[in-house]
């Protein structure tokens, strides 16, 4: 294992304090051990909260979208493992406005056990929540049982367009129900190229031949659709796409937004390499792209390989991307 | 009833499962990981060391809500979290009550059953607790106007017939889904944890 670490077990917690030191401006920490972040800068009265929760490792996934526009808390748990149901329920908790809380976060076993204990202890202190769970890898199980698919970097713009809602001051069904008809159009599908290694375990879990890359595979190195043969980058977009839009069908005149995702170890070059493919076979279709976005967003420590989202878009979607957010790792300022 | 009463109702709950944890390990082992003895013994032992340390409150729901908490941290495993949503389903109909009569209690175990059965996404006939745990509460709710004495006796009975259909069905959820049809003929371990707490229930109110 070569990794810029300390102490293995000390890995979550000095990289919460380096975060704290960076952005104190804007973020702040609810309890001693330095799990659950919360946003420090004003939020408007009455807005409904949204949090998220889940392991570390995936930075900027799932803290650095704590602040304005999307995140009001998050909790994060170490390193692929879920936080414990009573961190989530004193975020849930501090999260509210009065007006309620959204729990926004991808369907992993552990996170949704947590988050169902965390969501009663919340309704027992008068807190009203709700939930909407990411389920965007389209290669994580068939179409048929997409209810049980995995939730991957789709995830950050769910995130973004609760947040936009949320400024809106909509209710908190209000709020649910478009993050969820957000998340009814988007699709994932990641490849991986290298494993990842998660510090206190000190190797790696599982090994892909020099020569060969995993379509499909997990942000946490779950098996994919098929281990191939490495391919040319043009080739590797196409492939991404056809799978993709077999999932989501698109037709001449639709709009997207794009969403090419660095998993860690993948230069930014080789991940515009992949969007300029992706952008002439949309271009090709007729499909106009609205607000790219291209580096990393949900990573997976030192893995190599990319991920690529579709966003079909609307007028109200086209309108919650635009409008103005702000946080230590994320603001579309830029784009 | 009262505080005094809940607590040591469920730490008759404990000294049972702390009886039994090799029993119940054994049966989990056949088609689980074998957590399942040490699971049960440590949620209620964690339980009622909670319920021992809230002094100062005498609310019901705030008690079970403590005690759901605990036996959550200590017992994280599936069962273990879906006790916890048991206790915590009758938390939240107990809550501002500092004494409940029989009807109260079934109405707070229905409560329970039916948190397990929503946040668990499962029903009865799954080869899980709840053929056990339903049944029994229900004859509880059934009975009550006969007296806790026999309404208990009919619920523990009404478990141990949920008990034994398990061994007709074969497993939904979990690791024992792997296994299939070869899951026939064996009983659940979940369904017996439902069947020593309504024991335990029983043993208490004969004390």
């Amino acid at each position: 294992m070569k990794k810029i670490i300390n102490n293995p077990s000390d890995f979550v917690p000095e990289v919460m304090e380096g975060i704290l030191l960076a952005y104190k401006d804007r973020v702040k920490v609810l309890d001693k051990d330095k799990r659950i972040l919360m946003k420090s800068t004003k939020t408007k009265k009455g807005k409904v909260g949204i949090v998220t929760a889940g392991g570390s490792g995936h930075l900027p996934v799932f803290l650095g979208y704590v602040g304005d526009g999307m995140l009001d808390g998050c909790a994060v748990g170490n390193v692929f493992a879920s936080p414990s149901a009573q961190k989530m329920t004193d975020m849930i908790i501090a999260a509210n406005n009065g007006a309620g809380v959204l729990c926004l976060y991808g369907n992993y076993g552990g996170d949704t056990m947590n988050f169902a204990m965390a969501v009663e202890n919340a309704e027992f202190e008068n807190v009203k929540t709700m939930e909407v769970l990411v389920k965007d890898d389209v290669a994580s199980r068939p179409k048929e049982e997409a209810a049980m698919r995995r939730g991957v970097a789709g995830m950050v713009y769910a995130f973004k367009v609760a947040g936009a809602a949320a400024d809106e001051m909509l209710s908190l069904e209000e709020v649910a129900k478009v993050t969820q008809e957000a998340l009814d159009h988007i699709r994932t599908i990641g490849i991986a190229l290298s494993p990842c290694i998660v510090p206190e375990a000190g190797k790696a879990t599982f090994s892909i031949k020099e020569d060969e890359m995993e379509f499909g595979m997990g942000i946490h190195g779950e098996p994919g659709i098929e281990v191939c043969t490495m391919k040319k980058a043009d080739e590797i977009a196409d492939s991404i796409l056809a799978e993709l839009l077999l999932d989501m069908p698109l037709k001449k005149g639709d709009e997207v937004s794009v969403m090419v995702n660095g998993l860690g170890a993948t230069p930014l070059e080789e991940q515009f390499i992949v969007y300029r493919r992706l952008h002439m076979k949309l271009a090709e279709m007729g499909v106009t792209i609205f607000i790219p976005h291209i580096g990393e967003f949900a990573t997976s420590m030192e893995m190599a390989g990319l991920s690529v989202t579709i966003f079909k878009l609307n007028d109200q979607f086209k309108k919650y991307l635009r409008v103005t957010a702000s946080t230590p790792f994320y603001t579309n300022y830029n784009k | 009833m009262n505080k005094l009463h809940l607590t040591e109702a469920v730490r008759t709950i404990k000294e049972l499962m702390v009886e039994k944890a090799d029993y119940l390990a054994e049966l989990d082992a056949r088609f689980g990981d074998g957590d399942l003895g040490i699971s049960m013994s440590q949620g209620f032992t964690a339980a009622t060391k909670a319920m021992e340390e809230e002094k100062d409150n005498q609310d019901l729901g705030i008690i079970l809500r403590t005690a759901a908490n605990a036996f959550n941290e200590a017992a994280p495993s599936t069962l273990g979290t879906i006790m916890s949503f048991m206790i915590m389903g009758m938390a939240k109909n107990l809550k501002g009550k500092t004494n409940s009569g029989l009807e109260e209690v079934a109405d707070a175990m229905i409560n329970g059953v039916h948190m397990i059965m929503e946040k668990a996404k499962s029903k009865p006939g799954d080869k899980t607790i709840l053929d056990s745990l339903y049944p029994g509460v229900y004859a509880l709710k059934a009975n009550i106007e006969k007296g806790k004495k026999i309404a208990f006796k009919e619920a523990l009975k009404a478990a141990e017939e949920g008990l034994e259909s398990t061994k007709n069905r074969k497993g939904k959820h979990g690791r024992i889904a792997y296994y299939g049809e070869k899951t026939i003929g064996e009983i659940d371990g979940g369904a017996v944890v439902g069947v020593l707490i309504f024991k335990a229930l029983m043993q208490y109110i004969e004390k």
